[in-house]
């Protein structure tokens, strides 16, 4: 029995109660690519490897989880694949090959990938030219996935699934972070 | 034909009402709770309190961070342009426009917004509950505009007390006269910068801010016939069912009352197609269903019927319901069956950051807004055009979306995103739209939906008091953020954006007179011409003020109850 089954036999035995997306979560926890904490379904490796070092750049793991702990590579790829439809998606793949390609990424090393990311950034935010450079794609697909991620929402954010009541003039102090939602 | 007997007497009721969103589910109630055996038929599938299966789901518990897939898009399309009901929390509460469809008459738009489920529209509705105002009723007359209402506020006066208290609507008591108030349970509270704003309208324009009138449960019910009903939590995920029964809804409240009584029976995936007119009798003798799971079709029959299928269902269902009698369909000897539809105009207002109260938060997720009412063509204010607006909206901190576009990234970005970006405030008005003959629906025989019935067509569009009346209603929202003191202050008007519909609040194609020559509906919603078929939904309506209308809505719903069972008693019906 490969680990699919054992998991799809577990929710079974649990009633159900593990919901088709949950699965999914677990199943993202095998470590098939090395040098990857997850398994793409549609990426390349490459593009994987990719996706998933930008978006630690973009958000990184500090005394809290970073977009790869949050799982955001794996959210990004079931965002591209899955619910964008095709026309953004090929602009999406043509901007990340061509991204790959120009900053020759896969050869720098981290301090390089760093520095090349964050130059990027910048230069997008200054310049905001027409079209949306992979840079902009990918910070925005970074911070929904992260901060509507667990650790995003209730480490780096507050969260509170059942606030109960509402107080509509709060010291921020008392509050103390930004709120997830 | 004993058998045949024997199945007719089964297939028999008192009342019949069709549909089980906000006026199905009053009628329901109170037909039962008057000891009437009655039949509810939902089109849709059944949902019982509180079995909402997105309700408790936490942000990282929901796929693709709620946002709908390009395959939702292309199920749900039309659903999705109101830009925020299409979600992975809340999709399953709109219809499949693939097997719904409806056609717009070139060039023209109308936004229909569906859901077909036991509790309808009751469990998206936007809660929001505003009386009309004595004005209201007397506008048509006054402007000389379609027909007048045959209806006064002081007759529907109680009948609003008697709702409010059993649905329990959160609100401040502000003593206006053109905005009467409810019978409120506790009101929720405003946050400082809306409190900023309402000092500075009173004081600068003389005008009222006052905190959304809601049908939530700020404060327990004062009444104990709802035990499944708590008070709200301010998740503000209303509209994915609530689970605490914190807000008014079928599912929540009318339907557990009619169930209690022991006199209901509820069959869902029930469509009702046609009303059954016997032309000796002169009267509806029941309904003709399509099963929406086997296709069978069946008859049930009562002594009266309430459609309550919403406006356009029951517009739809009175239409397609053609006899020698009546062959324009049922009550349509006034052509006016499908003309007048009117909503509320939106998607136009303004908005503003603050400066200021950086050490300032809120606890909690208030599933309200602030309410500014009208203050336009009122008194000695005169306008070059006709009615007025309203204003929705609220105010609060950005969150981590702002930084999308600055500079942080990396560690800084997850340093910065912890402290909550500047006050933004906006507010959005809700016009009135006059009633107008050429705003109109028809029967298309040529489309046919998913059962083989025929579909709707129609063919309305905004007219020149609605676009004079939207200047006013971007400038005056962007006058008072200004003369407030906020900063950056846009004024937005999209009327390209939207037709009529997206207001959700469709009304009017059945309206309700004195005259049986120009109106389907007499003043208790009972069809002038066939005394046993009552319509409360919004079809009814003869005008369409500017407040939400679904309180006026239950309000009606009862009344026109009460009056046919009295008839029934009577042996008027």
């Amino acid at each position: 029995m490969n680990r699919r089954e054992v998991i799809k036999r577990t929710a079974i035995l649990m009633g159900g109660v593990v919901s088709a997306p949950a699965i999914m979560g677990i199943l993202k926890g095998c470590k098939a690519t090395p040098g990857l904490e997850w398994t793409p379904e549609f990426f390349t490796a490459d593009q994987a490897f990719v996706i998933t070092e930008v978006a630690e750049i973009i958000i990184p793991k500090t005394d809290t989880p970073g977009a790869k702990e949050a799982g955001v590579p794996s959210f990004i790829e079931q965002m591209i694949y899955k619910a964008y439809k095709e026309s953004d998606r090929e602009k999406f793949m043509t901007a990340l090959d061509e991204f790959i390609t120009t900053s020759g990424f896969l050869k720098l090393n981290g301090e390089k990938q760093k520095a090349y990311v964050l130059e990027a950034h910048q230069k997008a935010i200054e310049e905001k030219p027409e079209q949306r450079p992979f840079i902009m794609m990918m910070k925005e697909l970074t911070m929904l996935g992260f901060f509507t991620s667990k650790p995003g929402a209730t480490e780096v954010l507050r969260y509170e699934a059942v606030p109960g009541y509402y107080n509509g003039c709060m010291p921020l102090s008392e509050v103390g972070k930004t709120w997830a939602t | 034909m004993y058998l045949n007997i024997d199945a007719t007497k089964e297939n028999t009721f008192d009342a019949i009402v069709v549909g089980t969103g906000i006026s199905g589910g009053w009628a329901a109630k109170e037909l039962t709770e008057k000891g009437l055996k009655t039949l509810v038929l939902e089109r849709g599938r059944d949902v019982k309190h509180p079995d909402y299966p997105t309700a408790t789901k936490d942000p990282w518990q929901l796929p693709f961070a709620d946002r709908p897939t390009a395959e939702d898009l292309e199920k749900q399309g039309v659903q999705n342009r109101t830009g925020y009901t299409i979600r992975q929390s809340t999709k399953h509460w709109f219809v499949n426009d693939l097997e719904n469809p409806y056609t717009e008459k070139e060039g023209k738009r109308f936004d229909w917004m569906r859901g077909y489920h036991v509790g309808g529209r009751s469990i998206m509705w936007g809660r929001q509950s505003y009386r009309w105002a004595p004005l209201d009723f007397e506008a048509n007359v006054k402007d000389g505009i379609a027909i007048d209402w045959p209806v006064r506020y002081k007759e529907i006066e109680p009948w609003y007390d008697y709702v409010e208290t059993f649905i329990g609507v959160s609100g401040q008591a502000e003593g206006l006269d053109y905005l009467p108030d409810s019978k409120f349970i506790q009101p929720m509270e405003l946050n400082c910068v809306e409190k900023e704003l309402k000092k500075s309208m009173k004081d600068k324009f003389g005008r009222v801010l006052t905190i959304g009138r809601v049908a939530n449960l700020a404060g327990p019910l004062a009444h104990d016939k709802s035990p499944q009903r708590g008070t709200c939590q301010y998740r503000n995920q209303c509209s994915r069912g609530c689970p605490y029964g914190a807000y008014f809804s079928s599912n929540s409240a009318t339907l557990p009352a009619a169930a209690a009584t022991g006199n209901m029976t509820l069959r869902a995936n029930s469509i009702v197609y046609e009303v059954i007119y016997d032309e000796q009798k002169g009267k509806a003798t029941g309904v003709k269903v399509l099963d929406a799971e086997t296709g069978e079709q069946v008859e049930y029959y009562a002594k009266v019927i309430f459609l309550c299928a919403s406006t356009m269902g029951s517009t739809f269902i009175l239409m397609n319901s053609k006899s020698n009698r009546f062959p324009n369909g049922l009550g349509n000897d006034s052509d006016q069956l499908g003309r007048n539809i009117m909503d509320h105009h939106l998607g136009v207002g303004a908005s503003a950051e603050v400066d200021g109260f950086e050490d300032q938060y809120y606890y909690g997720r208030r599933a309200n807004g602030i309410y500014i009412p009208r203050f336009r063509n009122l008194g000695k204010d005169k306008r070059d055009y006709l009615r007025g607006f309203g204003y929705q909206g609220g105010a609060s901190r950005q969150g981590w979306g702002r930084l999308v576009a600055e500079l942080s990234i990396g560690e800084q970005l997850k340093e910065a995103v912890t402290t909550p970006g500047k006050w933004s405030i906006g507010m959005g008005g809700f016009g009135e739209v006059l009633p107008d003959p050429t705003n109109r629906v028809t029967i298309n025989p040529d489309k046919k939906d998913k059962y083989g019935l025929p579909t709707l067509l129609f063919d309305t569009e905004f007219k020149e008091n609605d676009y004079k009346m939207r200047k006013d209603m971007a400038n005056d929202a962007a006058e008072m953020l200004d003369a407030a003191g906020f900063k950056n202050v846009r004024s937005y008007d999209n009327p390209n954006q939207h037709g009529l519909g997206l207001g959700i609040h469709e009304m009017g194609t059945a309206r309700m007179g004195k005259d049986p020559k120009t109106s389907v509906l007499n003043k208790n919603n009972q069809v002038h011409a066939c005394k046993n078929v009552f319509v409360t939904d919004g079809s009814f309506m003869t005008s369409a003020s500017c407040v939400n209308p679904s309180l006026t809505y239950m309000a009606f719903t009862a009344r026109a109850v009460n009056f046919a069972v009295e008839e029934l008693k009577k042996q008027n019906l």
